[in-house]
């Protein structure tokens, strides 16, 4: 799985702790790598991804609908589940201001044996870091 | 003429510099039937 995941792109390093069955990956320093192809590649290395979080930096969006969303860069944005969190992020909607967050993406349903890879990631704030 | 170019480039400079730092710092996963 290791080598699987070092594969993708925008991948720098991958460290898995077999014990705790703990994956993680360090970006390279463009940051482009996409948690969704990550998770595809987890389930094709035949393992069974049950939990995925993220530590991001971006700017805070709303979309058309009022959803929240954390936008890394113009092509990719995460929608932010709301929380206690995200309702302090609120005000920072559209404007300048960078965020650090730590994020849960990905949790696989409770009862199901696998979880669907290719159902849309949704961020929910786990704790803001810094606003910049 | 100078001073104008420099306004400009601060200008430009703090429109695109959020946008460049925005990056994923790190992604950590629990996996499970892993051997």
């Amino acid at each position: 799985m290791k080598q699987h995941l070092g594969r993708q792109s925008g991948v720098e390093k991958v460290e898995v702790s077999l014990i705790d069955g703990k994956v993680d990956v360090t970006p390279k320093e463009d940051g482009q790598i996409d948690p969704v192809q990550l998770l595809k590649a987890t389930y094709d290395s035949g393992v069974t991804a049950a939990e995925m979080d993220m530590t991001a930096r971006g700017q805070i969006a709303k979309d058309a609908s009022g959803n929240l969303a954390l936008r890394i860069r113009p092509n990719q944005s995460f929608v932010i589940s709301p929380n206690e969190l995200s309702k302090g992020l609120e005000p920072l909607a559209d404007s300048q201001t960078v965020v650090t967050v730590r994020g849960q993406l990905y949790k696989k349903p409770a009862g199901k044996k696998k979880g669907d890879a290719a159902a849309p990631l949704k961020l929910l704030i786990l704790d803001v870091q810094k606003k910049e | 003429m100078h001073t104008k170019k420099l306004a400009l480039l601060v200008l430009f400079g703090s429109i695109f510099m959020p946008v460049a730092q925005a990056q994923i710092k790190h992604i950590e996963m629990r996996v499970e039937g892993m051997t």
